[in-house]
């Protein structure tokens, strides 16, 4: 039971791959490919192409359906609140993002160097797995009773030793700091099974033959294992990229994105123009924005993620 | 010598990593055994002095959480059943059919973009389609929205289990005379349902932990999902610290439970089949 990176070199030629160098009914068999595939495939592009086409036309009309051209994008991008936004999920990003790879690459060296018991290597998978499945909204339960006032465990103990309380969630530094060892909490195990398995595609005869040459162990990660994490070490960055944008559930429990606007991330930022303001011809303009701008991301990083691609 | 030392760090680090990891959880689990009495302790206790399970009761019961739950599985039942369905349609072809590189590579790019989409920037349209349908705080909206944004996952998943089978096998069947129709029906099916049920499994479990979308789409207990019902627990003014973490404790044991029995499968699918299990 081990996780291994399927890393793009070397594979064996794919099914389909084999199946398109039957020449005799190819035509055939493709034209009923295409007719199998074009209407199911088809329906869920343009399904999930509508919404964008809308929030295109709303973010060009006012409430009342009056068309005012690009003001609601003047307006969404000219508000400063909008700066202050992207400017904490940056923030979050900074903090999280390497603390979760740096701790997820070392624990993941670490097991692997050492821990040779295979009993011992499947229960850590498991127990890294954990924190992974668990809902967010649920996570957000756990971190309540983590830092809250009084009943939470930290305050408590705080309490305990005759300190006194500190305010984790609501005073401006540290709920930050807060909402994001939430994040470490739950995505350092993440890291640390993909680059886990990185490290499993390393061949042992090159690490051997290093070994016997002397290699230190830094000189043996630096030169070696790190060449065969690089394309996982991208993915990674890639996928909590992505997911750091899509942070709510948690700080929206924990601190609702404050205090003050504080904790509002971009994702928190969204909903309160949208359905606390209801402005949602601003909203829908920032909707745009994003999605035009996730989109030139996806394609530029779809170039360097090392996914099957045959 | 040195690795007698390095062996006795390593147990000390991973000692403290799980610790760390696990102690918020115990705290939650004891939180949620506590009689409201000993909620008010001067200092909080690590054990449940008198273990109870009224807390849930009071979740799932006194404040009607049941139904939220049965929302919850109905939504997710639903919507894996119609992603699965839709995934497969376009999964047989472009895995069992020569389709050009040229289209199945679209199809698996395009379907993997949805994937880096904020919801937050998705919902603000849907919402106002789902107004505009009359489908505004019903089930059927949420469904809709979970299967197709799990058919990305659902696209990659079945797309791993089916290239496993044998083109040969279906080959067989056809060049002894059976249609294609037949060879799926009578081979390709049966041999891809243990795929087909551990999709199904993984997709389930992140519907069930989907909060964004309902929380939007809903407003009453008619069609919420359960994490909406204990997003209100943690939110609400004063917090009732063992419901809280009652409702936790239920939000947190099915896809626990269901992704320890998909385990092999979880991370194929979180890393879309970069990460497999060999």
């Amino acid at each position: 039971m081990s996780l291994q990176a399927a890393v793009p070199d070397g594979r064996r030629p794919s099914l389909a791959a084999r199946a398109r160098t039957n020449w005799g009914a190819r035509s055939r068999q493709e034209r009923l490919g295409l007719r199998l595939l074009l209407p199911v495939f088809g329906t869920v592009v343009v399904v999930a192409t509508v919404p964008f086409i809308l929030a295109f036309v709303r973010s060009l009309t006012a409430n009342d359906g009056r068309f005012v051209g690009l003001e609601n994008f003047q307006r969404a991008l000219g508000n400063a609140q909008l700066v202050e936004s992207v400017k904490q999920t940056a923030i979050y990003a900074g903090i999280v993002l390497p603390v979760e790879i740096l701790l997820g690459l070392g624990l993941a060296l670490l097991v692997h160097r050492t821990v040779r018991s295979p009993a011992i290597r499947a229960a850590i998978y498991v127990a890294a797995m954990i924190p992974i499945v668990i809902p967010q909204i649920a996570v957000g339960v756990v971190f309540r009773l983590v830092y809250a006032p009084d009943y939470g465990i930290l305050n408590a103990l705080l309490g305990d030793t005759g300190h006194d309380q500190i305010l984790w969630l609501s005073s401006p530094p540290l709920a930050m700091l807060s909402v994001a060892s939430v994040d470490v909490w739950q995505w350092t195990p993440f890291v640390y099974l993909i680059m886990f398995a990185g490290l499993q595609t390393v061949p042992t005869e090159s690490v051997e033959a290093a070994q016997v040459d002397g290699a230190s162990s830094w000189a043996q990660f630096r030169h070696i294992e790190l060449s065969y994490l690089r394309p996982l070490l991208l993915l990674v960055l890639f996928f909590r990229i992505a997911d750091v944008l899509r942070v709510f559930d948690h700080v929206y429990v924990l601190t609702g994105g404050g205090p003050g606007a504080t904790t509002e991330f971009l994702s928190l930022y969204l909903y309160r123009v949208a359905f606390k303001f209801s402005d949602l011809g601003q909203a829908s303009a920032l909707a745009v924005v994003v999605m035009a701008g996730m989109t030139i991301f996806y394609s530029v990083i779809t170039r360097f993620l090392p996914a099957e691609r045959r | 010598m040195r690795r007698a030392l390095a062996r006795g760090l390593t147990a000390v680090v991973l000692m403290i990593a799980t610790a760390l990891f696990v102690f918020p959880l115990y705290y939650l689990v004891v939180t949620s055994l506590k009689t409201k009495a000993e909620l008010f302790a001067a200092v909080p206790t690590l054990f449940p002095q008198a273990p109870t399970i009224q807390p849930y009761v009071s979740v799932l019961f006194d404040r009607g959480m049941t139904q939220l739950l049965v929302n919850s599985i109905v939504a997710g039942l639903s919507a894996t059943a119609l992603a699965l369905v839709v995934a497969f349609a376009i999964c047989y072809p472009i895995t069992r059919l020569p389709l050009s590189r040229r289209v199945r590579v679209f199809v698996l790019n395009w379907s993997l973009s949805l994937r880096f989409l904020p919801p937050i920037a998705v919902v603000i349209p849907y919402f106002t389609i789902v107004q505009a349908a009359g489908l505004y705080n019903q089930l059927p909206a949420v469904i809709f929205v979970y299967a197709l944004f799990n058919l990305p996952l659902s696209i990659w998943l079945l797309k791993g289990f089916l290239e496993e089978i044998p083109l040969e096998i279906e080959e067989a069947a056809l060049t002894d005379g059976a249609t294609r129709w037949q060879a799926f029906r009578r081979v390709v099916l049966p041999l891809s349902t243990p795929g087909i049920l551990a999709a199904a499994i993984v997709i389930f479990a992140f519907d069930w932990a989907e909060f964004l979308f309902a929380f939007i789409l809903t407003a009453t207990r008619d069609a919420q999902t359960f994490p909406v019902g204990v997003q209100g627990l943690v939110t609400q003014f004063d917090i009732i610290w063992n419901d809280m973490a009652a409702g936790g404790v239920i939000a947190i044991l099915l896809p626990l439970a269901l992704m320890l029995i998909a385990r092999r499968h979880v991370m194929t699918g979180l890393t879309f089949g970069v990460i497999r299990e060999k």
